[in-house]
């Protein structure tokens, strides 16, 4: 990509940066870039997308087995750091000038706490975020003569059995309330038990301490209420995401998903379909915060950077108040800070951006992961169960949460 | 001083030799070490005795995957050997358009294995697939072909013999044009039917293709992966889940390199002991 990068004579010595390959990411990384190289004579920084594979996780891993990291890294999953920190690979950030502070006046206390890792030190900087939330079909909310969205878990049933709907009268449905992709794979669940059962539970972690901390009614009451929806086809047990979008195309009346939708919707949406964002639906009752899962990605520093202290001052620079508006006017994803709906410095882009205000709302509330170097295999095996329970029924929301946790615990123990 | 004449056989030999020691022998012999280490690539390995095997014996979805395999290897390999024989045995009559046809079911062998299963995929659907849609249009009920946890590996195993039955077709070709025509001339005059002709004379002469059609099916079968890594992702409830696809996910999902090489090095074994069996099993037949 011969367009990347900075034109600095030094450049064997500066500071190699790796942002993601996504097109606006990259315009994002050169204009942060090209300001700090004119800033900044002798720590140049050189930017470029991370390498072309099959998933960028694995071309980190390619890197650091190859001992070929780059210095600085963008879009790290949250969930990965704890591995690579184990693995020595990291920088710990809390040791550099500086950071503590900076890091204080970006986030709230939850927040360093969530990215803390087991060690007791920072080694990610929280960068952005884009909170699972619920897109429904404004139209079809009106014709089912509700004043709103469905907030609770009986409104969600209560529209569902009123918008499932058998067309051709040959006995199987047709439209459904919802949809989500049935598949065992882990990461799945980041769109349907995770956030919900953070939304429940207002925001408690999965694990603690080396031991599953899932064991409870929240996450029971999340388990029912999904199963619930798979047994009465209010969702279909179908993959439909091969054929047209099942959303846009009113197959479905919602669907838990994240801000990206926003551009794909503005794109390929059909005349007169309005849609809009709102909070997970909670228990009957649920009281406080409606928390998420926020799928942060954020910021490292490779042990194989010369000059960590030059390149966190960089990093300083990417996501200051300038830095963080240019990241969400470029790639409509929010940075992950503190007052983000209230601070006057983002107002105009909100205003903008009314379908983004939502979100920016919802920031206060979202939650990452917890700090553990086999969250993979502790979600593989909640999905597990689920697909047990939740899609096919073999087993009740009480045996198949507490069959989870002794896994996830017995893998502790390994 | 060695003379040039016995260099020279070495010399030659020397990139199967660099090749094999290179990319088999010491990744095996790697393998090996591995199933006594726990690495998870990014770490140090970690010594950790035999406790790789003792997970192995207690772990529950790799006996389910290796009985998954082994389902899917019954259904196949009949139905592979009875639908490759039976068109084989048709193509192989002067029929019109034979070439054309035979090239027909070759196609599917060579066209890309993730294609293929994406096609099946919107064939099996539940709601939308076309093969429920003819169900429903003759007034039958749906059927699970994915989604059913008791079916969805037989419907693996149909796309499996679809898209492979072209290879075997060709191999019985080749087998059923060795046997000499004047046997079936002689038989003929004795008053033999078509079934007696086809169990007296053709299956005994083909026995050697069926014996290499049934090897290939049984290799085939146990590497069974992109499948199921499509398709199902190992689902329903692991009932698709095989051997391979559960190495593979330890592998390269969790990065349980040591576990990993421990459950490769145990299928191998496996395949290896299934494989004698089958050729001892046959020869004592022939």
């Amino acid at each position: 990509m011969t367009s990347c990068g900075s034109n600095n004579k030094n450049s064997r010595d500066a500071i190699l940066y790796w942002c993601s390959n996504n097109i606006d990411e990259i315009k994002f990384a050169k204009i942060i870039t090209d300001k700090w190289n004119k800033n900044n004579p002798n720590d140049q920084i050189k930017y470029q997308p991370v390498p072309e594979g099959r998933s960028s996780e694995e071309i980190i891993l390619a890197a650091v087995v190859g001992n070929t990291t780059p210095d600085i890294y963008s879009n790290m999953w949250q969930g990965d750091v704890e591995a690579y920190a184990q693995a020595g690979v990291l920088i710990a950030l809390d040791t550099l000038k500086g950071f503590m502070d900076f890091l204080s006046e970006r986030c709230d206390s939850a927040v360093i706490e969530e990215i803390k890792s087991l060690d007791g030190h920072i080694y990610q900087i929280p960068w952005k975020i884009n909170p699972i939330m619920l897109i429904y079909n404004v139209n079809f909310i009106n014709d089912l003569k509700f004043q709103g969205p469905p907030r609770t878990y009986s409104e969600f049933f209560d529209a569902s059995q009123k918008f499932q709907k058998d067309f051709d009268g040959d006995g199987y449905v047709d439209r459904w309330f919802g949809y989500s992709e049935v598949e065992v794979t882990w990461w799945q669940r980041f769109f349907d038990f995770y956030p919900l059962y953070l939304a429940a539970s207002g925001g408690a972690p999965l694990v603690k301490n080396n031991q599953a901390v899932f064991n409870n009614e929240y996450a029971i009451e999340v388990f029912t209420f999904l199963r619930e929806l798979y047994e009465k086809n209010y969702f279909s047990m179908e993959k439909l995401s091969a054929r047209q979008d099942v959303f846009l195309s009113g197959v479905t009346a919602t669907r838990f998903t994240g801000p990206w939708e926003i551009a794909h919707a503005e794109k390929f949406k059909p005349e007169g379909f309005e849609y809009e964002y709102t909070f997970m639906p909670v228990p009957d009752g649920h009281q406080g915060p409606v928390y998420t899962y926020g799928d942060p990605k954020n910021i490292v520093i490779f042990k194989t950077c010369k000059n960590p202290q030059a390149a966190w001052d960089y990093i300083k620079t990417m996501i200051d108040n300038e830095g963080d508006l240019k990241l969400l006017e470029l790639t409509n994803q929010l940075p992950r800070r503190k007052n983000l709906n209230s601070n006057h410095f983002f107002n105009d882009y909100f205003t903008k951006n009314p379908k983004m205000k939502v979100f920016a709302d919802q920031s206060e509330y979202v939650k990452g992961t917890d700090a553990s170097p086999v969250l993979k295999e502790i979600f593989d095996l909640i999905s597990q169960q689920y697909e047990a329970c939740v899609v096919y029924g073999k087993k009740t929301p009480r045996e198949a949460i507490s069959d989870a946790a002794d896994a996830v615990n017995l893998l502790f123990l390994e | 001083m060695i003379s040039r004449k016995k260099i020279l056989p070495y010399l030659l030999v020397s990139p199967y030799i660099i090749h094999f020691f290179l990319f088999v022998a010491f990744p095996v012999g790697f393998s090996i070490v591995l199933t006594f280490h726990k690495w998870n690539i990014i770490s140090p390995m970690e010594y950790t005795g035999l406790n790789n095997y003792i997970r192995l014996f207690n772990d529950k979805t790799f006996l389910r995957s290796m009985g998954n395999t082994l389902i899917f290897l019954v259904i196949h390999i009949p139905l592979q050997i009875i639908f490759a024989l039976l068109l084989a045995e048709i193509l192989n009559q002067k029929i019109k358009l034979r070439g054309i046809f035979r090239g027909a079911f070759f196609l599917p062998v060579i066209v890309s294995g993730v294609v293929v299963t994406i096609l099946w995929q919107q064939l099996f659907g539940y709601d939308t697939g076309l093969l429920n849609r003819l169900l429903i249009g003759i007034g039958l009920g749906k059927i699970g072909w994915l989604t059913d946890p008791n079916i969805a590996m037989s419907s693996i195993a149909i796309m499996a013999t679809w898209k492979n039955v072209g290879l075997y077709i060709v191999l019985f070709l080749v087998g059923l044009q060795t046997v000499p025509p004047q046997y079936y001339e002689a038989a003929e005059l004795e008053g033999a039917s078509h079934a007696q002709k086809f169990f007296k004379i053709t299956l005994p002469m083909i026995n050697p293709t069926i014996f290499m059609v049934v090897l290939l099916s049984t290799i085939g079968g146990f590497s069974l992966f992109i499948e199921p890594y499509v398709m199902t992702g190992g689902g329903p409830l692991n009932s698709t889940i095989s051997a391979v696809l559960y190495i593979y996910k330890q592998g390269f999902f969790y990065y349980h390199m040591g576990y990993a090489a421990t459950l490769g090095l145990f299928f191998a074994l496996i395949i290896l002991s299934v494989v004698v069996i089958q050729k001892k099993f046959i020869e004592k037949g022939n």
